[in-house]
């Protein structure tokens, strides 16, 4: 009897052993792919920073440019001789159609989050998250496809209820309108998380004060899910700066601005690292695809962090 | 909820299939409609061209520009003109501005386009536009027009003949005999040249690669062959250089690539910057220099202070055509080199003002 009982524990501390064993093996895994990714930042970062300053250090040459003219720039040439790459102009291009963008998406994507977490029976519920999700995973480049198609020719025709000769319809308004969608299911979805999470009895308390359910779905559940839902704006706004492909095919490439009229062509940072990418060859030109992936970065990195502090202010509740 | 997402799904590919059919009932609608749109515009262009340059001025401001597609192909266009150019790395580009002669002097209005087909596309959805495409663009798909060029209508023919000046020659020229340092390689500069300009292969390579051959009079390569026995041996040893033009690259690398494996799998190395340093790196002043090639390129004709007379072979491989291009239901047939500049450089702004 006590000799099966060893056996049986014997058998139990190896068991627990092995476990134990690969329980560390497994975390020494984990360890290194959380590195990894975090890694990958640094390594980009690195790479693009390095490249991107190279063209405003004296060791460039006779090439070399002047950041203030690059940061002040309201022209953009690489064509000319010699080339006058001014950046500034982009920058405001680039606010203007990615925040006009979230203008037109963030209200509908968070009404429309409320409704399909509050409001909505649960097989409306099902239908439209799935149609949601649907729309988050359809490419850029199709998106693109769609614009030029489509939007185009909307804005042309509006364009000409007004007057206006557009040029085909590639516009600044053509972007904002793909770039409204484009944003919408990443704010509907992060949106539906949040206040899906809102604790059930805040909204009970506040039935129980004398509140309607419209005001306590709009003071009670969106303010106490406001973080969740300015962390859907800020990666939409991410995917609106960031979106190159479908933007390029509708924005036109203007070379001077910055574009004011929402019918006139545009010019994005990202159109202006694509645009002529496969046909350029190491040198200037190609240098200055860097310096404007940094300061694409740049503008990223300025947005989220005023995310940040209009989220602060929003709603009066200071907890995260 | 499975159910649901089910449900959801078959109601998208319903939709999918209605989409489908609805398009199918328009494409029959299209296909009836060019029909009738190629006799309207196919008879006004006669017209335009004789009659436009004095009627135009005066009719213009009584017709709406919202008129003009549907029933006035024949009354010139008013409005402003939109330029649509190339992005700075384009050779096509290169090309146009070299041979209309604003190098560097593009309007700061004008829309960049991505590609050959993207700028196709996009004149084709403007009515005010006007851009340049390569000869090989498909006209019709894109709804655009082909403009004359000084009066010449942009075919192969007219490009072949030298008579539409909107075209450049690309020219090859080698080193000169004996000049190679390796009898071997020698041999095989001759034979790629054989294949280049005399073989039905070599003109296959070069028109996929966008460049204008006259097909007429090329040998398949197999016939070809027998004069030069090097092409049978293992050239894996031997590296031609090709130095010149950038405009060349693609045409000339379609060809290496191609006669690679038929010249027993010599290597290459392509390092093109410019057409000077084509007959400058083979025959001129740099043919001992780091820039040395065995085959130069220009795409241009040599210049008279480029003495290629020595070099063992140099001549013209193909052609290379620009054609200016404007949406179908534009009225304008032919433009002369200093209206076409004067448009590209902004100082014409308007199409009433094209004279």
């Amino acid at each position: 009897m006590d000799k099966e009982k060893k056996t049986i524990q014997a058998r139990l501390d190896s068991f627990h052993s092995r476990k134990l064993w690969q329980d560390k093996i497994m975390k020494k895994i984990f360890q290194g792919s959380a590195i990894l990714a975090a890694l990958m930042i640094f390594f980009i970062s690195y790479f693009v920073i390095s490249r991107g300053i190279q063209p405003f250090l004296s060791s460039y040459g006779d090439e070399q440019q002047s950041l203030i003219a690059f940061i002040s720039g309201d022209r953009w040439r690489p064509d000319i001789s010699p080339p006058v790459f001014g950046v500034g102009f982009i920058i405001i291009n680039t606010l203007l159609t990615s925040l006009g963008a979230a203008v037109l998406s963030f209200p509908i994507s968070v009404l429309t989050a409320l409704f399909i977490a509050k409001i909505a029976p649960p097989k409306v519920r099902a239908v439209l998250t799935t149609i949601v999700e649907l729309l988050a995973a359809i490419p850029s480049i199709v998106y693109g496809v769609f614009a030029a198609g489509t939007i185009t020719g909307l804005v042309k025709d509006v364009g000409n209820i007004f007057g206006i000769n557009t040029y085909g319809g590639n516009s600044m308004f053509a972007v904002i309108i793909l770039l409204a969608i484009m944003i919408f299911p990443t704010i509907t979805s992060l949106s539906v998380v949040a206040i899906s999470a809102v604790d059930r009895s805040l909204e009970l308390g506040s039935i129980a004060l004398g509140a309607s359910q419209m005001e306590t779905n709009f003071k009670v559940v969106l303010t106490s899910a406001k973080s969740g839902i300015f962390a859907g704006l800020a990666l939409g706004l991410g995917r609106a700066f960031g979106e190159a492909t479908a933007v390029s095919m509708v924005a036109g490439n203007r070379m001077v601005g910055p574009t004011w009229n929402p019918f006139d062509i545009t010019r994005t940072l990202t159109s202006t690292i694509l645009s002529g990418m496969h046909e350029t060859s190491p040198g200037l030109d190609y240098d200055m695809r860097f310096s404007v992936g940094i300061i694409l970065l740049l503008v990223i990195l300025a947005t989220n962090f005023m995310i940040q502090v209009i989220k602060r202010k929003v709603g009066g509740v200071t907890h995260e | 909820m499975k159910k649901t997402k089910i449900f959801v799904i078959m109601l998208l590919v319903a939709a999918l299939f209605a989409g489908l059919v609805a398009c199918s009932d328009k494409k029959t609608d299209e296909t009836k409609a060019p029909t009738t749109e190629a006799e309207a515009t196919d008879a006004p262009e006669t017209e335009v061209a004789t009659e436009a340059p004095t009627e135009a001025p005066t009719e213009a401001p009584t017709e709406a520009p919202t008129e003009a597609p549907t029933e006035a192909p024949a009354a010139a266009l008013t409005g402003a003109i939109h330029v649509y150019s190339r992005d700075a790395a384009s050779g096509t580009r290169g090309a146009f501005e070299e041979l209309v002669g604003f190098e560097g002097e593009l309007t700061d209005d004008a829309i960049v386009t991505d590609s050959n087909g993207d700028m196709a596309a996009k004149v084709g959805a403007d009515q005010y536009a006007i851009g340049y495409v390569s000869l090989t663009t498909d006209f019709a798909a894109n709804n655009i027009k082909a403009v004359s060029y000084e009066g010449v209508e942009p075919t192969q023919e007219n490009v072949l003949s030298e008579a539409y000046t909107l075209a450049r020659p690309f020219n090859y020229v080698t080193r000169a005999a004996g000049d190679f340092g390796d009898d071997k390689k020698e041999q095989l500069v001759k034979a790629f040249i054989a294949f280049l300009t005399e073989s039905a292969e070599g003109a296959n390579a070069i028109s996929s690669a966008g460049g204008i051959v006259d097909a007429a009079g090329k040998k398949p390569w197999a016939d070809l062959k027998a004069d030069h026995p090097i092409v049978d041996e293992d050239n894996s040893g031997i590296e031609l250089v090709t130095v010149g033009s950038t405009s060349v690259e693609k045409a000339i690398r379609a060809a290496l690539e191609t006669f690679q494996p038929m010249a027993g799998n010599f290597t290459f190395k392509m390092s093109h910057a410019g057409s000077g340093e084509g007959p400058a790196g083979t025959v001129g002043a740099e043919k001992d220099s780091a820039k040395k090639g065995d085959i130069g390129f220009t795409s241009r004709p040599f210049k008279d202070t480029e003495d290629v007379s020595q070099s063992m072979s140099n001549g013209t491989f193909c052609l290379d055509a620009v054609v200016i291009c404007a949406q179908v239901d534009n009225p304008i047939a032919n433009l002369n080199k200093d209206t076409v500049a004067a448009i590209f450089k902004g100082e014409v702004a308007n199409w009433e003002d094209i004279k």
